[in-house]
């Protein structure tokens, strides 16, 4: 059905560069520049050094007893809660941002959708001394009060958009347009494994140290591989950071977890791959929630992070080829996972991770003992905090 | 039977004359209405129309084009119901020259075939899709191949394409459009600020007409270029002149008349 393209810019038939002419040269420069700083031994020390000394690399690989005892299988936790500023986007940040002042720019700008990409980016800008705009859309500032806030103490300016429906997908939208007005001195840092080659790439590179330590720490634990690696998916950008250095491990099963929202038949979700249609969005050919028109459809999660119409391009390759699973859990599953994981190990999680938890744990009651499941504990809930307790209350927080 | 849109070039190129073109969203305020200003535009001596199929990301588009589309939309217009729209056009014997705004997804999603095939039974004689850079216009651009009295995909160049525009022109027909700035529609007439040696560099390379867009209101705003450029467009500012007349006919001929005019006075 979809061609086959032998192009570095795709993956199968997803991807590409679907970005207005202004922004050729730029995406072509920055590809050129992505290339020799990952050669760089110099460059990958400079990255490494941030991770270890400022990040606070590498993060546990914690074996989940009381979860593991509880549901089967042996669960084990990648902690990228534990990073500075709680998740794994800064891991991307860091190496963006290097390779934004080895290109000799002085300014970074960035969407954010719930902040935390948003406060990553302002975070590395005041490290390295750049200039920072976030656009975030008039209804996230609304709901994340204290991440603009955050993200203004960081010295960043934050920029609202108003325009079609004030989310995460319409501050990305801003963020191109600026982009293709100020490429000459700005740098886009995209927070996801998405937009236009080669950013799935690059954001998979900056992520893989993910799995890189996980395998390693899986080795030295058990002695073996996993049976299985699990991570959420929003975007993609932890998931595809979990599964980089295991895709070319056969015997380990790849699964990424969507927002699944109210229910697929609700129409209130954020699964972009449940119902399969395929779309360019963001510089990307990729699977797209749209309607019957083609217009892009508003996704609903009660995970702000996982609450985009679309998902990387390389996961809609995993998925075809089936070298990965993709699944959905629904808000209300995810939302249990949280609260079983504050009880069982004392850990409050992102709700975007407890969406891949919840599936971890359905996986882990079918397994046997010695099975051995990996999953990335993305981000930390301290930012989730209030959303969950207006949850318990039972009050509206999918819009 | 030749597109109306190469027709249209051989005949100003004919009689020295340069080409004034407008935009607007398909469905502003509905489509009746737009139906009406296709005729109103025609009369008043209009080379080409570009007629916007409202998309719900707009990334190369301003605040007023985003706008439109968001409104259009609301108002129910899809790329269905422009073809429709477009079939009414020639039938009622309309012969102006009309090209497409839109982004990819819409042909996308319609399908790249029916889409290349309903384009040309309905008389669509261009497609301007911004967000379909060159090395990704292979699928559509084979699929337009293939049917006769298909649309062209007009080429897009922008300031910095530099190396890039011999690529770009080697097998671009209609006309070449050269966005004046960086960004999106709809900013002010504060051109590139390399804009002569850019657009000089274009000229110099296309063996077809070099219009010129983004920014422009007046007439008087290309006069500077107009030894290099072959034509001008229109789009944000005709918007917001459609919004601020009513929609009104009299008012968009007179522009257009006036514009002309000024355009092609030596």
């Amino acid at each position: 059905m979809m061609q086959e393209k032998k192009d570095n810019r795709y993956y199968g038939g997803f991807g590409g560069q679907y970005v207005s002419e202004s922004l050729m040269n730029v995406l072509n420069e920055l590809e050129a520049a992505f290339e020799d700083a990952i050669k760089d031994p110099e460059f990958i020390k400079q990255y490494q050094y941030y991770l270890r000394e400022y990040v606070g690399r590498e993060t546990p690989l914690y074996y989940a007893r009381n979860l593991s005892e509880k549901y089967g299988a042996k669960i084990y936790l990648k902690r990228e809660d534990l990073n500075h500023t709680g998740a794994h986007k800064i891991n991307n940040v860091i190496g963006q941002i290097l390779l934004a002042k080895r290109m000799g720019k002085t300014k970074v700008i960035a969407e954010t959708g719930a902040g935390q990409h948003g406060v990553a980016t302002a975070t590395g800008a005041a490290l390295f001394n750049m200039e920072c705009t976030v656009y975030m859309g008039a209804e996230d500032i609304e709901r994340q009060k204290l991440n603009v806030f955050r993200m203004e103490m960081l010295g960043a300016t934050v920029t609202p958009v108003t325009t079609g429906s004030a989310t995460l997908k319409d501050a990305t939208n801003e963020a191109i347009r600026t982009w293709a007005e100020r490429a000459e001195d700005t740098f886009y840092i995209i927070g996801s494994a998405v937009g236009p080659h080669p950013y799935p790439k690059m954001v998979k590179e900056f992520q893989r140290i993910i799995s890189t330590e996980a395998k390693r720490q899986i080795l030295e634990k058990e002695g073996r591989l996993p049976d299985a690696v699990a991570a959420c998916v929003g975007g993609g950008s932890n998931s595809i950071g979990m599964f980089a250095d295991f895709i070319d491990e056969p015997s380990v099963r790849l699964i990424g977890v969507e927002a699944g929202g109210l229910g697929i038949e609700t129409g209130m979700h954020a699964s972009a791959m449940a119902l399969g249609k395929i779309g360019t969005l963001h510089g990307m050919k990729t699977y797209l929630l749209q309607d019957d028109s083609g217009n892009i459809q508003l996704a609903h999660s009660i995970s702000a992070g996982l609450d985009y119409p679309g998902v990387g391009p390389e996961h809609a390759y995993l998925r075809d080829s089936g070298r990965a699973e993709y699944v959905f859990v629904t808000d209300a599953e995810a939302m249990d996972a949280l609260m079983e994981l504050c009880r069982e190990e004392g850990i409050i999680p992102a709700i975007e991770s407890a969406h891949a938890l919840a599936h971890v744990l359905k996986m882990a009651k079918e397994m046997d003992k010695d099975k051995i499941i990996i999953m990335c504990l993305s981000g930390r809930g301290d930012k989730d905090v209030h959303t969950v307790q207006k949850y318990l209350d039972g009050e509206e927080t999918n819009k | 039977m030749m597109n109306r849109i190469e027709e249209k070039m051989a005949a100003l190129k004919q009689c020295g004359k340069k080409a004034f073109i407008t935009y607007m969203t398909a469905g502003l305020p509905d489509l009746e209405k737009t139906k009406e200003l296709v005729f109103a535009q025609e009369q008043a001596g209009i080379d080409v129309i570009e007629l916007g199929i409202p998309f719900s990301d707009p990334v190369a588009d301003g605040p007023v084009i985003q706008n439109a589309s968001y409104e259009s939309i609301q108002n129910g217009t899809t790329l269905v119901k422009v073809f429709s729209l477009m079939q009414e056009i020639r039938k009622s014997g309309s012969n102006v020259p009309i090209v497409f705004m839109m982004y990819y997804n819409t042909v996308f999603h319609y399908g790249i075939k029916d889409f290349a095939e309903q384009c040309a039974s309905c008389g669509v004689d261009g497609l301007i899709i911004p967000d379909l850079p060159y090395e990704e216009q292979q699928e559509l651009q084979e699929a337009l191949n293939e049917k006769e009295g298909a649309p062209i995909l007009i080429q897009l160049v922008s300031p910095v394409s530099k190396q890039r525009i011999p690529m770009i022109l080697e097998h671009a027909r209609g006309f070449v459009y050269c966005v004046s700035q960086m960004g999106v529609t709809g900013g002010s007439a504060q051109f590139h600020k390399n804009i002569r040696e850019y657009l000089s560099e274009v000229k110099k390379a296309a063996n077809i007409p070099v219009m010129m867009g983004f920014g422009i209101r007046t007439a008087d705003d290309v006069k500077p270029l107009s030894d290099i450029i072959d034509g001008a467009v229109v789009g944000s500012h005709f918007i917001n002149l459609l919004r601020k007349s009513n929609y009104d006919s009299g008012e968009v001929q007179k522009y257009i008349k006036e514009f002309k005019m000024q355009l092609n006075m030596e």
